[in-house]
């Protein structure tokens, strides 16, 4: 069944209030046309997750769209940190569970097997685990080993409402390819109810079937395809295309003040009308071309 | 000497040397890069580099800007999660060595990459643990690497990201965490941890420092043996190595 429509019509069935969790990692294949489209027709009160906090979630962040962020710690590697989601924790604006990678890691496994919860080794005698005691109604608690007596720190599951995923083909059920590493993608898309895929390229039906192996997310997990190039941006996606450093630093500028972050905003989210407006406004086909990866590099 | 190499450089190489042979390498942000590459290309051809996000013993040409750079997964072996990497290899217990940075770390080897400032009042919130918890708790030994500076090297650091020896002696083991650090690298000097302790220990002092360097411009007091040597300066080779085929575009070596 084709689930195959516009970035539009995936971004309106997400409901105020919703947990997304999102593909991105620091500044790969971050879901950023679709955080755009969401800013844009304005659904807030989120929950956003993801194992490392990328530009997606920060962008979502300093547009107001957000209430919580479940994540391990983040940054946009060497261009500067996540300055939205820091500026939300230090001011109280944003509630924030912080774990570790793989802590956020387990939490989707868990939700992807449907297990109750699930022990790990790490958190240990950190204040990571003393402030995630410390909240009300806190996703970890300590159990003992029925089989040993040792005490093992556990977390819930994650079940977020729906993983946005972006990846570079998928067919029009959904069934995706994601080329390079997935960080933390398929768990997220197997403990999510549902989700949307976001492909840069669209692919037959039968170029999935000749090449199984490489179906990363089943279509069966998900609701919406949307075919859409340079959906990443400014971010890279490993064999399609590389960062904009240049777009990424004016990111960096730009989030260091809420009034500079909102000349951003209405430079490149609400003073385009779409995702063709945006990459037309950074600098169209001439400006793309030169992000193209190689095809041997993958960047 | 017949060359000059930086404090930087001198790191890279003093972290490189730590790693052996046919080790498994769990390798977080900056510097740890430099030195596990360092390594890889020059004493340890047959290292395992891991990167959290999905990537085991990968072979770059470019230097990138941190772990979701592309340029730093080329040619890699396996390109797989953080449940595979972290988990699977890690948690299951198969990582000889971690390496870190970090922002502070205290007399027992505990390490913040968190926040600067009171949790409680003020603060400054920086990029948190990321893997560097999960290697801390979960690798064999750790090594740190980080600039040698009194607000760095703390008596009492902000936050607990990633654990070292916690309140020093048992009580790492008490937690339920074996390895731990085994050494801190500065660029002005190289530490260890007392046996039974667990409190730093200065091992050697870098070439050109004198011990008073090292003492003045740390915020609690390491053990010091009677006898310190001085750090085993880098070869003319590892500092070519470095400026020019690990990192030419100073991305991780820094202008000093």
């Amino acid at each position: 069944m084709s689930k195959l429509t516009t970035l539009t019509e995936a971004v309106a069935s997400i409901s105020p209030g919703a947990h997304l969790a999102l593909s991105g990692f620091a500044i790969t294949r971050c879901t950023m046309a679709f955080a755009r489209e969401v800013i844009r027709q304005g659904i807030k009160n989120l929950t956003i997750s993801q194992c490392v906090g990328a530009m997606d979630s920060d962008l979502l962040v300093g547009s107001g769209s957000v209430d919580c962020l479940i994540y391990g710690g983040g940054s946009l590697d060497r261009f500067g940190r996540l300055n939205c989601v820091n500026r939300g924790i230090e001011d109280g604006s944003l509630t924030v569970e912080e774990y570790s990678s793989l802590s956020v890691a387990f939490r989707y496994l868990a939700g992807a097997l449907g297990i109750p919860f699930i022990p790990i080794r790490s958190l240990r005698g950190s204040d990571l685990m003393v402030q995630l005691k410390q909240r009300a109604c806190s996703d970890l608690a300590n159990i003992t080993d029925p089989f040993t007596g040792e005490d093992w720190p556990v977390l819930r599951p994650l079940l977020p409402d729906v993983a946005i995923v972006q990846v570079q083909a998928a067919d029009e059920e959904g069934n995706a390819w994601i080329m390079g590493p997935r960080w933390d993608n398929t768990e997220q898309v197997r403990a999510s109810k549902r989700t949307i895929v976001i492909a840069e390229r669209l692919v037959s039906d039968e170029a999935i079937r000749q090449n199984p192996e490489r179906t990363v997310i089943p279509g069966l997990f998900v609701s919406h395809v949307v075919e859409l190039p340079y959906a990443a941006h400014p971010t890279s996606v490993f064999k399609a295309y590389d960062y904009d450093a240049a777009q990424i630093q004016a990111y960096v500028e730009a989030t260091r003040t809420p009034e500079s972050f909102q000349v951003y905003l209405d430079q490149y989210v609400f003073g385009v009308r779409d995702h063709w407006e945006y990459l037309e406004r950074i600098g169209g086909l001439q400006h793309l071309n030169s992000l193209q990866a190689d095809p041997v590099l993958g960047y | 000497m017949d060359f000059d190499y930086t404090p930087s450089e001198l790191m890279a190489v003093a972290g490189a040397r730590e790693l052996q042979d046919r080790e498994v390498v769990a390798v977080g942000l900056g510097l740890p890069v430099v030195a596990s590459f360092l390594a890889k290309q020059t004493h340890a051809p047959n290292m395992t580099i891991l990167f959290e996000l999905g990537v085991i013993d990968p072979q770059p040409v470019d230097c990138g800007v941190g772990l979701a750079d592309p340029r730093v997964w080329y040619r890699a072996n396996v390109l797989s999660s953080f449940v595979d990497i972290l988990g699977e290899v890690l948690h299951r217990g198969r990582v000889d060595v971690g390496f870190l940075g970090g922002l502070e770390v205290d007399q027992y080897g505990n390490l913040n990459t968190t926040l600067i400032g009171d949790p409680k009042g003020k603060f400054r919130h920086m990029i948190g643990s990321g893997g560097a918890n999960d290697i801390a708790s979960c690798a064999r030994r750790t090594i740190i690497i980080m600039r040698h500076e009194e607000r760095k090297l703390k008596k009492a650091i902000s936050f607990i990201t990633s654990p070292g020896f916690l309140t020093g002696g048992d009580s790492r083991l008490k937690a339920g965490l074996a390895g731990g650090p085994s050494r801190v690298i500065t660029d002005k000097a190289i530490f260890s941890f007392h046996p039974e302790t667990k409190q730093m220990m200065l091992t050697s002092v870098h070439p050109g420092i004198t011990l008073q360097d090292v003492l003045g411009t740390m915020g609690f007091s390491p053990v010091v043996p009677e006898q310190v040597p001085y750090t085993e300066p880098p070869t003319q080779e590892q500092v070519r190595l470095i400026r020019e085929v690990i990192d030419p575009l100073h991305m991780y070596m820094g202008k000093d």
